[in-house]
């Protein structure tokens, strides 16, 4: 994964006010939203991860 | 100048005297003078009283070979709360105020507004000093302050290893955030602390998103090394922003200045550097949940175009379309028919009109009224030289004709 969690919430956010956005035609609206779901499953992974981290660091400590 | 007390003119003599007020107040005068004002003196404590009251009062001594200069000091009760120690007889302190007359008693007296033992009055001193000097560099300028990530991968700690500020940080960051955390170990007070802050400052400087420096609460002495240059400099020079948490809530160093953030105590400091994860699930949430809405918003929408197109699109409508276009055709053919019909009757009125015409202008018309029309050869004779004598001709009359013979030619007049 390339992208830091920043910029793939960033992109969520973008992704959310283009669905608002009358103007964006259905294909595009079934895209965009496969893609801002896929954003949301890979955000959680990266914080549920996050707390494997911690759980490690404490045992090591 | 109204003064009580014996009279203030000369007496007889020529001598002039002065009430005790008017002295008094000639001393006051003279000690109202800026040496005398806001300045630090440093003196040996003599004659200490903690006052019921609350006020302090006691002498600042100085010995010099056989000689020994006193100052009667008195500290009220407002400024003594401030106290960061217990003077007594015998301390070397640095005490802060200005020298002021009390009239009543005829005597001067130091009223101290603040007082440090020596040794830290000086490092007090020594780090308003400092102030200024990192102050005057810019190290302190609002506008180099720099915003913290909003999701760092990585918290640099700079405290020390067996701290509480440390368990603190941690405990904040594992609830709220877990992310990886480095510490980079110092010892945070004692000789020489200031360097090894600076170096684990530096160490761990590039490597982390996010740098909390930091340590409990502590004595003025405990947190002074974070009052170093060395501290100050080394967080002004960290690409990575810095938060400072020194000491607790109101302990305050010089790196807090210098840092991008300045928060009361460690685990502050741990909060800022972290968002809520919680929180940041239920942003997630919260967007899945709306994304969804709106894909079905949209979904809907163009369902219901098409419905509206298919309906448009029916075969109904287009019989209706075709019986409507039909009805049309028959009301222009109905007109036409009746265009017709009014032309062939106008036509008709015009054709009787010329054929009355016609026969008021028929030639042989006027054989009725007993004229016949000559013809000779088949060619109406119009006149008498058309015809000569004995040329056959055919009279029509208006019942018959009749064949004759021409005789003779007269001309009604010559030619």
């Amino acid at each position: 994964m390339t992208e830091t969690f920043e910029e793939m919430l960033e992109e969520l956010r973008k992704i959310v006010r283009r669905l608002e956005d009358g103007d964006t035609n259905l294909e595009e609206s079934i895209a965009i939203y496969e893609r801002g779901a896929l954003l949301v499953k890979q955000c959680e992974d990266l914080l549920g991860a996050a707390e494997m981290k911690l759980t490690e660091l404490g045992r090591d400590r | 100048m109204m003064l009580s007390g014996p009279s203030t003119s000369p007496d007889r003599f020529g001598t002039l005297i002065l009430g005790v007020s008017e002295v008094s107040r000639l001393i006051c005068d003279l000690l109202d003078d800026t040496h005398l004002h806001q300045i630090w003196v440093r003196g040996e404590v003599t004659n200490y009283k903690n006052h019921a009251s609350g006020h302090r009062y006691f002498s600042l001594s100085e010995r010099s070979g056989r000689n020994t200069a006193v100052i009667n000091c008195v500290m009220w009760r407002t400024s003594a709360s401030g106290l960061r120690f217990t003077p007594r007889d015998g301390m070397d302190v640095l005490a802060w105020g200005s020298v002021e007359v009390y009239e009543p008693h005829g005597r001067y007296q130091l009223i101290v507004r603040e007082m440090l033992p020596a040794g830290a009055g000086e490092r007090h001193l020594m780090v308003e000093r400092w102030k200024q000097e990192l102050d005057a560099e810019g190290l302190f300028a609002p506008e180099r302050k720099r915003p913290l990530p909003a999701f760092p991968h990585r918290i640099g700690v700079v405290t020390s290893p067996t701290g509480a500020a440390l368990k603190d940080i941690l405990s904040v960051i594992s609830r709220r955030y877990p992310t990886e955390v480095i510490l980079s170990p110092t010892t945070v007070q004692g000789e020489g602390a200031h360097t090894e802050i600076a170096e684990a400052i530096r160490r761990v400087d590039g490597l982390v998103d996010v740098i909390i420096v930091g340590r409990g609460g502590g004595s003025f002495e405990d947190l002074f090394p974070f009052n170093h240059p060395d501290v100050v400099r080394a967080v002004a020079g960290c690409a990575t922003p810095v938060i400072s948490a020194v000491g607790h809530e109101v302990d305050t160093a010089l790196c807090d200045f210098a840092a991008d953030l300045r928060t009361p105590t460690p685990s502050a400091a741990a909060e800022r550097a972290v968002p809520e994860r919680r929180e940041v699930l239920r942003e997630l949430c919260g967007y899945e949940e709306r994304m969804g809405a709106l894909l079905l918003h949209h979904l809907c929408a163009a369902r219901s175009e098409v419905e509206d197109l298919r309906e448009r699109m029916h075969p109904r409508r287009l019989v209706r379309r075709l019986h409507e276009r039909m009805q049309h055709l028959a009301d222009h053919e109905e007109l036409l028919r009746r265009a017709a019909l009014a032309r062939v009757q106008r036509e008709r009125f015009a054709l009787a009109e010329a054929r009355a015409d016609l026969v008021g202008r028929n030639p042989l018309a006027v054989l009725d009224r007993g004229y016949c029309i000559v013809e000779s050869e088949g060619k109406i004779a119009r006149s008498a030289g058309d015809l000569g004598p004995g040329d056959h001709v055919v009279l029509r009359m208006k019942d018959g004709r009749c064949r004759a013979v021409v005789e003779e030619i007269t001309y009604d007049r010559d030619l």
